[in-house]
């Protein structure tokens, strides 16, 4: 990296504070007391996060939010795992065309699917469960597509000289694909986990129990109850808001550089 | 044998969840279309084209697609433009520059449901940040979110505030790619910034900026969350965007009929875009090679 004139670091830092501002100030607003907000003051308490949890059950939001996120990030890439290392290992009879068709799913709009899998899901009585919020997400042809291309550098060799050994295809994936695959397994992974849980339209259908709310069901909620335009308890709104972001934007800092790679990677290739 | 249904086995979890949740529905949703259901009657009569003819003949249906499409022709070329000039400055390898990118790609990653909450109360009218601002400057104080002029604006602002910072990581990307020796053969040549910028850079982040484009202009057709959250589609119809007319079609008035018409007509426009999104994705590989 090349030394940075001074102001110019300066000018980038104070940019870079403009544009998060509104939610920098968010999160400040969340630590004040209504009554000081709205009198202009300054009044500093934990109470908007309690009542926020407690009252208004986001503890509960934040542990389906958590479930719902971890069970599709877990299956998801198990699953994309399992077919990407077939279409990257194998030659088989239609296996071009699975592939094509799963690369397709990147062109189809997710709106489509929406009142069809509301209907399936309602008739196999799944809505209104953590398996209906599930279910639908755990398909992801992204990811499917990416470790394929990423699995198809690894070396066959290391491959045919574990068959030699006379070992399984699983052992092989298992053993020798993924653990190579640990970078590339970890973005699509994140990839995943973030996308699910910023998901706000299917579980706006899916789930009606208030019970199963997700984070993102929640706060929506929470706001549009407040009855209207100077009646809304923003720094309640945003101890919810910062409840939200919080978990991602930790989980974003740590792995920075790998999910931006790994996004560059999917896009302009 | 076994070793022949080894593959198949390997993608089969995989295949039955697309199959389920991602190409049945097409089907399904081309189904309902033509039906009339309201999730209540026993039986779905079969209705011909009527759905489609009902949207066709409702100002409701063209509002959304002039509101969209407003929305796409607004927001997509500000923002690109913006992208490409920050990303410009940012591809530098300085601390600062490595920061700021940082800073700018976040809310791509934060929920649009916090973003737009956050905004809603930026845009206040008693208690927000604009205003406050307004105030101090002596502008007046306009309700942002209650004016069918303004609404819109607040929605492009709020959607290009959360987007722009994966334009310029593409970006970023695009111009990291552009060989040095053209810059220092047009620094040789005595270039100035400037000019090198357009006829160097510009022509040669083209196929960036083409997958930019159109992959924003599908997104832009798709904005639903933040219109939900901050107007429900109003004031007046003023940011009823296409996604939540269908949801308001479907699922508050539940005509599954209308509603999986709309879903289609969208569908057809989006795959249209796509398939226009995949051939220049094509033409830029044969471009690089």
């Amino acid at each position: 990296m090349k030394p940075e004139n001074p102001i110019v670091a300066m000018l980038s830092l104070a940019a870079g504070l403009l544009f998060m501002w509104p939610v920098l100030y968010s999160v400040w607003m969340s630590l004040q007391t209504a009554d000081a907000f709205y009198a202009g003051k300054l009044a500093f308490t934990l109470d908007n996060y309690e009542r926020a949890i407690t009252q208004f059950n986001f503890a509960r939001y934040l542990l389906n939010s958590l479930i719902v996120s971890g069970l599709v990030t877990v299956l998801g890439i198990t699953v994309a795992t399992l077919a990407a290392f077939a279409f990257a290992r194998f030659t088989f009879r239609g296996g071009d065309l699975l592939f094509g068709a799963t690369v397709a799913t990147l062109m189809i709009p997710s709106h489509i699917s929406l009142i069809p899998n509301y209907l399936t899901l309602a008739k196999v009585g799944l809505l209104d469960t953590y398996a209906g919020l599930i279910l639908p997400a755990i398909s992801n042809g992204f990811a499917a597509f990416f470790l394929r291309q990423y699995i198809r550098g690894i070396p066959k060799a290391l491959d045919e000289a574990a068959y030699m050994d006379g070992a399984s295809p699983l052992t092989v994936l298992w053993r020798i694909i993924v653990p190579l695959s640990k970078p590339a397994i970890a973005s699509m992974a994140l990839y995943i986990f973030i996308t699910e849980w910023n998901n706000y339209i299917w579980p706006l259908v899916a789930v009606g129990r208030q019970d199963l709310y997700t984070l993102q069901i929640g706060l929506a909620r929470l706001y549009k109850i407040n009855p209207g335009e100077g009646l809304v308890d923003w720094p309640l709104v945003m101890a919810a808001s910062t409840i939200t972001i919080l978990p991602v934007l930790a989980g974003f800092l740590l792995v920075e550089r790998h999910l931006v790679r790994g996004i560059t990677m999917g896009a302009v290739k | 044998m076994l070793r022949k249904l080894t593959p198949y086995l390997f993608v089969a979890p995989l295949m039955i969840f697309i199959a389920v949740f991602t190409y049945i529905p097409i089907l399904t949703s081309l189904n309902l279309s033509v039906r009339q259901w309201n999730f209540l009657t026993p039986d779905m009569p079969f209705v011909g084209l009527r759905n489609y003819e009902e949207l066709f003949a409702s100002a409701e249906f063209w509002n959304s697609l002039w509101v969209t499409t407003v929305f796409a022709v607004l927001s997509v070329p500000l923002r690109l433009g913006a992208a490409l000039a920050i990303a410009n400055w940012l591809v530098r390898e300085t601390l600062a520059s490595r920061l700021l990118r940082g800073a700018l790609f976040l809310p791509s990653v934060t929920s649009t449901v916090s973003i737009a909450v956050v905004f809603s109360w930026v845009f206040s009218t008693d208690y927000g940040m604009m205003n406050a601002v307004l105030g101090w400057l002596g502008l007046g104080r306009p309700q942002w979110l209650q004016d069918p002029h303004l609404a819109l604006w607040v929605l492009i602002v709020v959607n290009t505030w959360k987007q722009i910072g994966y334009d310029i990581v593409i970006y970023i990307a695009g111009l990291q790619a552009i060989p040095q020796e053209l810059y220092d053969a047009a620094a040789v040549d005595g270039g100035r910034r400037l000019h090198v910028f357009r006829r160097v850079t510009m022509p040669l982040v083209m196929p960036t900026t083409y997958f930019l484009l159109v992959i924003s202009v599908i997104e832009a057709f798709q904005v639903f969350t933040i219109v939900n959250v901050m107007t429900k589609g109003g004031p007046a119809g003023a940011t009823d965007m296409l996604v939540n007319l269908l949801y308001e079609i479907g699922f508050v008035l539940f005509d599954i009929g209308r509603g999986s018409a709309l879903a289609v007509i969208l569908f057809i426009l989006l795959v249209a875009l796509a398939i226009l999104k995949s051939r220049i994705i094509g033409r830029k590989v044969h471009y690089e090679a």
